[in-house]
């Protein structure tokens, strides 16, 4: 099983027309990307919410203003790099660096991306075990798949592990 | 993200994914994925409705508890 079915030759295709357009002519031109596509599907069993370490997981550029770099959102090709918050997380301490999205409904309210608070109540009524103590986060603009597996996803499994997830809410906006 | 919960399921954390953007989730086959009406930015539901957020987010949560993979599970709201 792969994370990205047939990436070298994806790549090969993204770098040839994509990329190179947009090297090429300073522009992007979305009629050029070929969407990365999987046939195989993994599959690990479900777990028992009440017993389990959530981990949430979010595209929507979220970093800590004050002590973190906010990601390049001004790539055209893309910010392949994560950075991790605590769930306890004051809102006001968090920016979003994310060129793609109007951020005028998460900054009214965070949850419409970020669901926090509910899933801290669920953990202290039971219904969910625990709450990972931290959030990893990225841009979610990353047209270069193959980057998304060589680069970003190493990272994201290291910090799940160092987190003990046992299952992950992954929240693309 | 459909990709970032291939790799993780694969090391045996079990995924959710909750989409608004259907077509193009489904292309990468996640494991689990809930896909809503919603728009971009809006994820779990609108701001300051409290009450859809928490559907969405019990619709997804409850997709953690089955066995992987399920087809994509779809659901009216927006």
């Amino acid at each position: 099983m792969e994370i990205l079915e047939n990436k070298k030759a994806w790549r090969e295709t993204y770098q040839q027309n994509w990329l190179a357009h947009l090297e090429e002519a300073g522009e992007v031109d979305w009629s050029l990307y070929q969407h990365p596509r999987n046939e195989q599907v993994p599959g690990a069993p479900g777990v028992d919410l009440h017993q389990s370490r959530l981990l949430l997981i979010s595209s929507a550029g979220a970093y800590l203003k004050d002590q973190q770099e906010p990601f390049d959102a001004a790539s055209r090709t893309g910010d392949y790099t994560m950075r991790t918050f605590p769930t306890a997380t004051s809102w006001t301490d968090l920016a979003y660096a994310h060129g793609h999205y109007d951020h005028t409904m998460i900054e009214q309210d965070a949850q419409v991306a970020l669901p926090l608070r509910h899933l801290q109540a669920w953990a202290a009524n039971g219904r969910l075990g625990q709450i990972a103590p931290s959030v990893i986060s990225f841009m979610g603009y990353q047209p270069d798949s193959a980057r998304v597996v060589d680069e970003l996803v190493p990272q994201v499994l290291v910090a799940a592990r160092d987190l003990n997830a046992e299952a992950a809410l992954l929240a693309p906006v | 993200m459909g990709l970032v919960a291939r790799a993780l399921e694969m090391e045996g954390v079990a995924t959710v994914v909750v989409a608004w953007n259907g077509g193009r989730i489904r292309l990468v086959n996640p494991p689990r994925a809930l896909i809503t009406k919603l728009g971009r930015g809006l994820v779990f539901g609108q701001p300051g409705d409290t009450a859809q957020q928490r559907r969405v987010l019990e619709s997804t949560l409850t997709l953690l508890t089955q066995d992987a993979p399920l087809d994509p599970v779809y659901l009216e709201e927006s």
